[in-house]
């Protein structure tokens, strides 16, 4: 059991594990790379690196989490489940347990496709790993919205009898063979008990199943029970969530999306779970 | 009581139980189904009186999956007089899956 969980490992999540390992307290971190950090060409306002690049942003946080006793875990997590005295969190097909937990997951202003949610774990999964082997030798479909989703396809082509790939982003695709790309944009779910097919702007698709492959998940998902405002989540001065011990920091929590509120926050998060784990005991 | 079903006999144990049955769709390459495990467990002993939890390994069992359209596991669906009365589709607290019970069975 870890003291302090943080999902997303942008500025605000890598400033919580520095923070709470400060504090000796164990650490788990969730994610890949930001990609917001990395994109940024160059990032003018963060006092004291002037003239730093995203890049090189996200080079020297990294560098800086080596230093703390986190335990990197490159993994998307599907859901962060309350239990009472701890969290339990899943990460793709794996679980974890923790004191307390800091959501750093940014804000996604992708839409979501329509009755994705109604649909969801009736026809719509967000994980491959997990739900692949339930499709074996049928048809699925997948909404790719990054490069993960590529590598993801090829994973459910070999179980699959045939993959359909909806493509949200551009690049160059390798494929297996029973990889069909269809480029067109998603409209809604549609079927009577569970999700059957997937209206686009030109063209239907059919299938057993539907993979919605995408770098945040939306956040009733992610944590139900969970307050929200739109793409953010409530949070009292001390970066509180309504669920006790669960804290937020960063682009999650509303504007300004910038990376020093992400690291101040990061820290504000992180002190106040310590905090709460040293009344705990 | 946790007793275990198949396509061969779950129309006597889980249709023609005169309890209501809660069905837990499993197999063993899902995480989240070895994590919900305990939880059902503690189910079916909080409410032995009203309640038996069946489970049903989805690999052996592909008809009844496929007849209740189970498509991501875990998943619970509950059972009363041979008719799904609801289900829940992922890992939840064991305090989530009782009330949710409760309210279908009205007790
Ligand atoms: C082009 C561009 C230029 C910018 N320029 C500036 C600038 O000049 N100055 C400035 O201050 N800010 C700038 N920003 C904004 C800045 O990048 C963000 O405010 C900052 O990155 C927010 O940090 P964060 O840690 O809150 O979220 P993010 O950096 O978005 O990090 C969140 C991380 O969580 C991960 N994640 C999400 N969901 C999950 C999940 N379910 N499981 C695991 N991981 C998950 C994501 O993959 C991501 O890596 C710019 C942004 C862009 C896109």
């Amino acid at each position: 059991m870890f003291d302090v969980a943080i999902i997303g490992k942008g500025p605000a999540g890598i400033s919580a594990a520095v923070n709470a390992f400060a504090r000796n307290k164990s650490v788990v971190i969730f994610g890949g790379d930001s990609k917001k950090v990395l994109l940024s060409p160059s990032i003018p306002n963060y006092p004291g690196l002037p003239k730093i690049s995203g890049k090189d942003l996200m080079e020297r946080l990294n560098e800086h989490l080596k230093l703390t006793n986190a335990t990197i875990i490159n993994k998307t997590v599907i859901a962060v489940y309350a239990m009472g005295n701890y969290f339990s969190i899943q990460a793709e097909n794996d679980f974890y347990e923790a004191k307390s937990v800091i959501l750093a997951t940014g804000v996604d202003f992708k839409k979501s496709i329509e009755n994705e949610d109604t649909f969801l774990g009736n026809g719509v999964s967000y994980c491959a790993t997990c739900d692949a082997p339930l499709y074996k030798g049928k048809v699925v479909a997948v909404v790719g919205y990054n490069h993960e989703s590529v590598e993801e396809a090829n994973f459910l082509a070999e179980v699959c009898q045939k993959v359909y790939f909806v493509p949200m982003f551009k690049g160059e695709f390798k494929f297996k063979e029973n990889v069909e790309i269809i480029k067109d944009n998603p409209l809604k779910f549609d079927g009577s008990l569970k999700a059957e097919k997937l209206v686009l702007k030109n063209s239907l698709i059919e299938a057993d199943g539907f993979f919605v492959l995408k770098d945040s998940l939306p956040l009733t998902s992610l944590v139900p029970g969970l307050e929200v405002d739109g793409p953010h989540v409530l949070v009292d001065k001390r970066m509180e969530t309504n669920i006790k011990g669960l804290f937020a920091a960063g682009d999650i929590t509303g504007k300004p999306y910038q990376v020093a509120k992400a690291i101040g926050e990061g820290q504000i998060a992180a002190l106040n779970a310590a905090e709460y784990l040293d009344q705990k005991k | 009581m946790v007793i275990h079903v198949t396509d061969a006999d779950f129309n006597e144990k889980v249709l023609n139980s005169d309890k209501a049955v809660l069905v837990d769709f499993w197999a063993e390459w899902c995480g989240p189904c070895r994590m919900i495990a305990p939880v059902v467990e503690e189910v079916a002993e909080n409410l032995k009186d009203n309640l038996v939890v069946a489970k049903l390994n989805l690999d052996e069992n592909p008809m009844t999956a496929s007849l209740y359209g189970i498509s991501s596991i875990p998943t619970l669906v509950l059972f009363k007089d041979g008719k799904p009365l609801g289900k829940i589709v992922g890992f939840r607290p064991a305090a989530q899956i009782k009330s949710a019970i409760k309210g279908a069975l009205g007790l």
